[in-house]
């Protein structure tokens, strides 16, 4: 009996690492979309396009780790494209009161805004949904309101803008800082008891409160991080742009949840993870650079991305567990 | 004869698991076969087969002398076949009429618009045909478990006067939680269709299955080991043939009895909670094995739930160790040492499409971490496997979701995610052996019993007087939300059951 607890053991933990294997579907498209593209215009597969691209493609990135984590936890943040874009013109407004600390300020502010929305969601039972979609409607009114609905250029003493606009070694430094961000976030959910408790949330909840998972402060805590990554998507989104603009963010939340989808998490909760998460915002970054390539015409892209929604749902709904569909 | 059921070669696999192989069955019409087995054995997956709810892989269903084809349970109805299911297949916020006329075609429905009244009416014959009174307006929601149970079986029956020949119907675990009243009801129901239908009646309770039955099939692994007429064998028998083994019972008088004077680990001092129990008073000891007998609504299970806090208190006082706590819910109760096994093990005891081990280190992980703020997944899940291990849990990895486990060995993993706690005190089981078989209920009672010497004191709602009697060292009897009556069998006063059951209803 000893041998057999040991060999189990062992299998355990050759097979602790199936969690990639299953990620390895959306890489595969993402790898197929890149080939598919380079077949039409080879330049897009050179290192400096490589480079741009993946700048580009940051801000989605973030929002679609932002967007994963409520989602796993059987909850959902609509209002990251509304935190991102007042992000921008705080940065722009702030600026008197905090000089170069301002986008830090604004990031902590943005996790506390976070904070309270996953607070109010969880300790009053109002369900995320509705939560968020009218704070997104306050967000984005808010950041209209404070901006004239004009756009400023970004004042260039913020110490931590700047930094994300330049490029070390030929590496946009917002690509650094979202592989920080990645890293942090990956150790966080393997090493602390809150990844757990976040599958368990999105599993089943009444299980997870029977098991003394604190579903006020799991909650609590991932919209808080939701909220910072949007927040960080905007700081990366006006270092590129050099402008905050009120409506910056506002074509990217369903791109967001395109990502989130694409890259295999289940809408329904408790199935996929950080890796799929990055998986699927590069897929959906690749998707605007191909509409692009094939000319489809910037004003007929949203009808792309939510055809591509409706798809990517369609192929990986995990239909053996068919029943119940809301 | 019409209304025989056979089975020819029948086999299911799912993936590389063989459910059910080279099945040869033969009902004959008017009998009740009883369907015994421990979890995973294919009772269910046989059962699932004759509803239409799955295809088999190979083999024949000839009913009548002709083969059939069952690719639906709406395909079985029209045969005939209905199943009364274990987990209610109702619609909760449809009223009864609606739920019993659900599958099947009626006049009072049938261009689509509802006859409201003749619906009623109908529903209501139905309910008669079964000596049955309820409200067949009623939300099915707003009904008590067994009623609930009633309506299924009323509304299985009600295929009867669809088809010509006598109905089959299917009984999944029928009995496992209903209170012995409700259990001779239903008796004297199958007892009335006996002769008129055919009847397959799956249960562990092997007592149960002996009494009702006219023959006895038992499975193993998917197959089938025996065939017996009722009258030829008896309980002990049934026991070897289904678990392999000879039953061993543990005498009561082999455990020590917990040593008395101390101060009560768990003591309630007239503890209410709204309707559902007033004015409970008990203690529990340092390892010992308390348990509570009640029916349904008895409010057993509701003092467990506030202790656990998951159930609001309204009076009285909760004491552990001499201080009184208040948990206000579960998670202030674990950590003052006090564990719960939930009766609805899928609702509130597993996360189903989560791993074994996600399961079992879900509430403690963080115990054999560093600090308690870092997991250290190579020192717990040791842990773990050694728990699932001394369980005898069945599995082919640690890291299969437990939705792929049969339901024992899915308690006894929900039970190790209690016991790999350091510092816990109180244990509260809520009907842990509900949906078990023999074998693996005597597998987690024997790991609590020796968890009650090792000094872990149990508060324990069963499921059968039986098995009260069997584990508990004291019973306390609730009805009505009260506490009835008191028996110590650590001291030597053994009651017999009729005496707990008198103080029950």
């Amino acid at each position: 009996m000893g041998n057999a607890l040991d060999s189990t053991l062992i299998a355990a933990i050759g097979r602790s690492r199936s969690g990639m294997v299953r990620g390895l579907g959306p890489l595969a498209v993402l790898l197929a979309l890149v080939a598919i593209s380079a077949v039409i215009a080879p330049g897009v597969i050179e290192a400096d396009s490589l480079v741009s691209f993946l700048s580009d493609a940051a801000p989605i990135i973030a929002l679609v780790i932002g967007g994963t984590l409520p989602i796993l936890a059987g909850s959902i943040d609509l209002s990251v494209a509304g935190v991102a874009s007042l992000t921008g013109v705080l940065v722009v407004t702030l600026n008197p009161i905090f000089g170069p600390w301002t986008s830090i300020v604004v990031v902590l502010i943005a996790m506390a805004f976070g904070a309270t929305q996953g607070l109010l969601h969880s300790w009053l039972q109002l369900p995320s949904f509705i939560v968020t979609l009218g704070t997104l409607s306050m967000l984005s009114g808010l950041a209209l309101l404070l901006s004239n609905a004009t756009a400023e250029p970004i004042p260039d003493d913020d110490f931590f803008v700047t930094y994300l606009s330049g490029s070390t070694a030929e590496i946009p430094n917002t690509v650094i800082a979202l592989i920080v961000i990645i890293a942090v976030l990956g150790l966080l959910l393997r090493y602390l008891r809150l990844g757990r408790d976040i599958y368990a949330l999105g599993t089943g909840e009444r299980a997870a409160i029977m098991s003394a998972v604190n579903v006020v402060a799991v909650r609590t805590t991932i919209f808080a991080i939701t909220a910072g990554c949007a927040s960080v998507a905007g700081l990366f989104l006006i270092s590129i742009t050099a402008f905050s603009s009120p409506t910056l963010a506002g074509n990217l939340l369903l791109l967001s949840i395109v990502g989130v989808v694409l890259g295999g998490t289940a809408i329904s909760g408790g199935v996929g993870g950080l890796f799929p998460a990055v998986v699927g915002g590069l897929i959906t970054s690749w998707l605007r650079i191909m509409t692009v390539i094939i000319g489809v015409q910037p004003t007929a892209q949203n009808i792309v991305f939510g055809l591509t929604a409706l798809v990517a749902v369609a192929l990986t709904t995990d239909r053996s567990k068919l029943g119940i569909i809301k | 004869m019409t209304g025989s059921l056979v089975l020819k070669g029948v086999r299911k696999t799912y993936g590389n698991v063989v459910a059910l192989e080279g099945i040869d069955l033969e009902i004959p019409a008017g009998q009740v076969l009883g369907l015994i087995g421990q979890n995973g054995s294919g009772k269910s997956t046989l059962l699932k087969i004759l509803a239409g709810l799955t295809v088999p892989d190979e083999g024949q269903i000839v009913l009548d002398g002709q083969q059939v084809v069952l690719a639906s349970a709406a395909a079985a109805s029209r045969y005939g076949i209905g199943m009364v299911h274990q987990e209610q297949s109702l619609i909760p916020n449809l009223t009864v009429a609606e739920n019993i006329f659900l599958d099947k075609p009626h006049p009072a429905k049938r261009t689509g618009i509802y006859r409201w009244a003749a619906l009623n009416k109908a529903a209501q014959e139905q309910l008669h045909k079964i000596s049955v009174e309820l409200p067949t307006r009623a939300l099915v929601e707003d009904l008590r478990f067994a009623e609930r149970q009633q309506v299924e079986l009323a509304k299985v029956l009600a295929i009867e006067e669809l088809v010509d020949r006598p109905p089959i119907i299917l009984f999944d675990e029928p009995t496992s939680v209903l209170t012995p009243e409700e259990i001779k009801l239903l008796f004297k129901q199958i007892n009335r269709l006996r002769g008129n239908a055919t009847i397959v009646f799956v249960s562990h309770r092997l007592e149960e299955v002996l009494e009702i039955s006219d023959r006895i099939v038992v499975m193993t692994d998917g197959r089938k080991v025996a065939e017996r007429d009722a009258g030829s064998v008896d309980r002990n028998e049934l026991y070897e043939l289904m678990v392999g083994r000879q039953r061993v019972t543990e005498l009561r008088s082999d455990r020590q009895p917990a040593a008395p004077a101390f101060t009560p680990v768990l003591k309630l001092e007239k503890v209410s909670s709204g309707q559902h129990f007033r004015n409970v008073d008990f203690e529990l000891r340092r390892g010992e094995i308390l348990g509570v007998a009640g029916v349904l609504g008895s409010g057993a299970e509701e003092v467990c739930r506030a202790v656990f806090g998951a159930e609001r208190i309204d009076a009285g006082k909760i004491m552990l160790d001499g201080k009184a706590v208040a948990p206000r819910n579960p998670r202030t109760a674990v950590r003052q040492g006090i564990g719960y096994l939930p009766a609805d093990r899928r609702a509130e005891g597993m996360l189903p499409s989560r791993s074994l081990f996600e399961n079992a280190v879900l509430t403690f992980g963080l115990d054999y971490g560093w600090r308690s703020l870092v997991l250290r997944r190579g020192k717990e899940r040791p842990v773990a496997l050694e728990w699932m291990k001394r369980l005898k849990v069945k599995m082919h990895t640690p890291f299969a979701p437990i939705s792929s486990l049969s339901g024992g060995n899915q308690q006894k993993t929900v039970l190790a995610k209690w016991l790999m706690a350091k510092r816990l005190k109180v244990l509260l089981l809520d009907h842990p052996s509900r949906g078990l078989d023999p074998g693996a209920r005597d597998d987690l009672f024997a790991v609590i019993r020796q968890q009650a010497s090792n000094g872990l004191s149990i508060v324990f709602v069963g499921d059968t007087i039986s098995e009260l009697l069997e584990l508990s060292d004291r019973i306390v009897v609730m009805r009505d939300g009260e506490i009835t009556a008191h028996f110590d069998l650590a001291a030597g006063a053994m009651p017999k059951e009729e005496e707990v059951v008198a103080a029950m209803v």
